[in-house]
C-alpha cells in the first residue's frame, strides 16, 4: 500500500474488542435473518409439489347436510348455483374455484378379481385438470377413439379395499401399480340406451375424494345418456391464495360449509408456519439493526480518538476520501467476514435440517435467495456504514 | 498559484468588542488592509497573545472564526472547495505550525515521507541531505516523541518544504534553535523559497529567524 505509513498510524486506536462484539452481534442478527429465510423457503417449496401435506391448499367444499328438509328436497338445497360460486370466487383467499360435475346417468362397474366377479352400482365425477394432484399418462379420454375410460379414484378407496374389504372376505390385496391391470366395465345407461366401456384405473388421488372421470368423458356422457337438465355441482374444490387464512374459516361457517378432510387444519399449520417465520425474520432483523449501530459507534469512536491525527492529515493536504478509505475498508473486511460467516452457518444449519425434511418428502430449495438477500442487507448496512464515515471525516476537514 | 494574499478587515473573534484597545488599536494587520506579495520576504513581529498563530491559521484556511475577508488572489478564501483547501496545501501553501504537528508515534523519516508521498517532491536523497545539514540525521529512525522539541522544529522544517509553494508561512520557525541551527535553517528556506519564486511570512515574538526581510509588520 502506498500510504502505509497513514494505516499505521490510524490503525492504532482501533478497539479490536469492539470490533469482535459488532462482528458477533452482527453475525448472530445475520444469521437469524437467512435461516429463517432458507427454513421458510424449504418447508414451504412444499406449497409448489402439488401431493403435498401443506397443500397449495385445496379445500373442497360441501353444504352441510342436516334437518328433514334434505331428504325431501332432493339434493337441491345442498348445491351450489352460479350466484353461489361467483360470492366464494369473490372473497380475497380465493385463487380459483372448480366444479365437481356429476354423472347424470345410470353407472355400473363390473370387476373380475381372482375368478370371481362382483358388480355395483357407482357414480362418476369430473373436475378441470388443474385441480388434480396427480396427471397419469392416460388421462384423456376422445370418445369413439380411446380404447378404455380412465379413471381415478380416492387413495382412501383402495385402503378401504385392502384393510377392509379384501382382509374380511379373503380377497387379494392389491398394490396401486397392480389395479391398473384389472380391467373394469362400465355399465352407462340413460335416455333410453346402455353400453358397455372398457375402463381401468390410472391413478390415485389423496386430494380429491371421489371417483374421477376426465372432463371429456363427462361432457360425451351427460350428452348421450342424460335426458335431464345438468343440476348444479354439490361440491366445488377451491384453491386458496392464503392457507389457513382465518377468513376462510369465518366464511364457511357463516355460510354453513363443510370440508372434506382435514384440509383445514393443514392450512393452518402453513398459516402458523408463515407467521413464526416473520417473527423470527423480524427478530433476526432488530438483532442486525442494533449491530449495525454498534459498528456506527465504534467508529465513531474510533474516528473521536482519532480526530486530530485525522485533522492533521487532512492539514497537511490528505483529501478527507484519502484518510476515510482506511476506515472504509476495515468495515468491508469487517462486513465481508460477517457475511461469508452467516452464510456458512446458514448451510451448515440447512445441511442438518434438510436430512428430517427430506425424511418427510420435502426437498430443500436452492439457497440463492437467502444468500442474495444477506448480501443486500450487508450491502446496505455497509453503505450506511461507509455514508456515516465519509460525513464525519468531511466534517472534520479543517477549512474557514 | 498565488501571486497576492490580502487580509481586509480581517479580526479573530477573540477580539470582538477590542476594537479600540490594545492591541488591536495598535495592530497593522488586525483591522487594515494588508497585502503579501509574491516574493516578498514579511516578518510579522508579535507579542505573546496577539493572535499570531490565528493569524497563520486564517492565511491556511484551517481555520475560519474571524471577521474580514482574507484573500487570495481576490478570491475570499471561506468559497474554497474541499478539493481546492487540499490541491493549495500540496502546491501553493506550505505551512509549519508553531505546535509542529509531527506524529509522536511516527519515526522521523515516516514524518517526512507522510507529506513528501503526496506530493512527491523530494527525493530520498534531498531529504536526507537536509536532515544532515540540520544534524538530525542520527534521528532518522527514531520516534519524533523521542525528539528535543528543537529537533522537533527541525524535522517539521523539512517536512513544510517537502511540496512546492507560492507563500511558505513559518510560525515561529526557530524558537527552539541556537543562533548555529538559526542560520542553517534560514538558508535552506531561503534558498528553498527563492527556486519555487516565493514569498515567506514568517512570525516571531523575540528569535527572528536570519533572513532578509523586505517588510515587517507589527501585529
Amino acid at each position: 500500500m502506498k500510504n502505509s505509513t497513514v494505516w499505521h498510524l490510524l490503525r492504532r486506536n482501533i478497539s479490536k474488542a469492539q470490533l469482535a462484539g459488532y462482528a458477533v452481534a452482527n453475525l448472530v442478527g445475520l444469521c437469524i435473518v437467512i435461516s429463517a429465510i432458507q427454513i421458510y423457503r424449504d418447508v414451504s417449496s412444499v406449497w409448489d409439489s402439488e401431493d403435498s401435506f401443506i397443500s397449495r391448499d385445496y379445500l373442497i367444499v360441501s353444504r352441510q347436510v342436516s334437518g328433514i328438509g334434505s331428504l325431501f328436497s332432493g339434493g337441491s338445497q345442498s348445491s351450489f348455483s352460479q350466484a353461489d360460486i361467483d360470492d366464494i370466487e369473490s372473497q380475497p383467499w380465493v385463487r380459483r374455484t372448480g366444479k365437481f360435475t356429476a354423472s347424470n346417468f345410470g353407472v355400473g362397474a363390473s370387476v373380475d378379481i381372482g375368478g370371481r366377479g362382483m358388480n355395483t352400482a357407482m357414480f362418476l365425477e369430473s373436475i378441470p385438470d388443474e385441480f388434480f394432484d396427480v396427471k397419469p399418462r392416460e388421462w384423456n379420454y376422445v370418445p369413439g377413439e380411446s380404447k378404455a375410460v380412465p379413471i381415478i379414484i380416492s387413495k382412501e378407496y383402495l385402503s378401504l379395499y385392502n384393510f377392509g374389504f379384501a382382509a374380511s372376505r379373503g380377497l387379494p390385496q392389491i398394490s396401486e401399480s397392480m389395479i391398473g391391470m384389472i380391467p373394469l366395465k362400465l355399465s352407462i345407461s340413460g335416455n333410453g340406451q346402455q353400453v358397455w366401456l372398457p375402463a381401468h384405473i390410472v391413478g390415485f388421488s389423496s386430494r380429491l375424494n371421489t371417483i374421477a372421470v376426465p372432463e371429456s368423458f363427462m361432457e360425451w356422457a351427460n350428452g348421450r345418456f342424460s335426458d335431464r337438465p345438468q343440476p348444479d355441482p354439490s361440491r366445488i374444490i377451491i384453491e386458496t391464495s392464503v392457507p389457513g387464512d382465518p377468513a376462510i374459516e369465518e366464511y364457511l361457517r357463516e355460510h354453513n360449509l363443510e370440508v372434506a378432510g382435514d384440509k383445514a387444519d393443514n392450512g393452518r399449520a402453513a398459516y402458523f408456519l408463515a407467521l413464526v417465520t416473520g417473527i423470527v425474520v423480524a427478530v433476526g432483523a432488530v438483532i442486525s439493526l442494533l449491530a449495525f449501530f454498534i459498528l456506527l459507534l465504534s467508529i465513531y469512536l474510533l474516528l473521536q480518538k482519532n480526530r486530530e491525527k485525522l485533522q492533521r492529515l487532512m492539514t497537511l493536504g490528505y483529501r478527507p476520501a484519502d484518510v476515510a478509505r482506511y476506515y472504509y475498508i476495515i468495515v468491508g473486511c469487517i462486513n465481508g467476514a460477517v457475511l461469508a460467516g452467516a452464510v456458512t452457518a446458514m448451510l451448515v444449519a440447512k445441511h442438518f435440517w434438510s436430512g428430517p425434511l427430506e425424511s418427510i418428502g420435502v426437498e430443500s430449495d436452492s439457497p440463492w435467495i437467502a444468500i442474495i438477500t444477506g448480501t443486500v442487507i450487508m450491502g446496505l448496512i455497509t453503505a450506511g456504514n461507509i455514508l456515516a464515515i465519509a460525513r464525519n471525516v468531511k466534517k472534520n476537514f479543517p477549512r474557514p | 498559484m498565488i501571486n497576492e494574499i490580502t487580509l481586509c478587515k480581517t479580526l479573530p473573534h477573540v477580539f470582538r468588542g477590542m476594537e479600540y484597545t490594545a492591541p488591536v488599536n495598535r495592530s497593522e494587520v488586525w483591522l487594515r488592509e494588508v497585502r503579501f506579495r509574491r516574493p516578498d520576504y514579511y516578518m510579522v513581529e508579535a507579542e505573546s497573545g496577539t493572535g499570531k498563530s490565528s493569524l497563520c491559521s486564517f492565511i491556511y484556511g484551517v481555520r475560519g472564526d474571524y471577521d474580514g475577508i482574507v484573500s487570495f488572489d481576490g478570491r475570499d478564501v471561506r468559497t474554497f472547495s474541499i478539493d481546492e483547501w487540499c490541491r493549495l496545501r500540496t502546491h501553493a501553501l506550505a505551512y509549519l505550525p508553531q505546535e509542529m504537528h509531527l506524529f509522536p508515534e511516527l519515526t522521523v523519516r515516516e514524518n517526512i515521507l507522510i507529506k513528501n508521498r503526496l506530493t512527491d517532491c523530494r527525493s530520498e536523497q534531498w531529504i536526507r541531505q537536509s536532515l544532515e545539514r540540520l544534524e538530525i540525521e542520527r534521528k532518522l529512525n527514531s520516534p519524533a516523541a523521542l525528539l528535543s522539541v528543537g529537533q522537533q522544529q527541525r524535522v517539521a522544517i523539512i517536512r513544510a518544504l517537502c511540496q512546492p509553494f507560492d507563500f511558505i508561512l513559518i510560525d515561529e520557525p526557530v524558537s527552539h534553535l541556537d543562533a548555529r541551527n538559526n542560520a542553517t535553517v534560514a538558508e535552506l528556506i531561503d534558498s528553498e523559497a527563492r527556486a519555487n519564486g516565493a514569498s515567506v511570512i514568517a512570525t516571531s515574538v523575540g528569535n527572528k529567524i536570519n533572513l532578509k526581510f523586505q517588510t515587517t509588520v507589527l501585529l
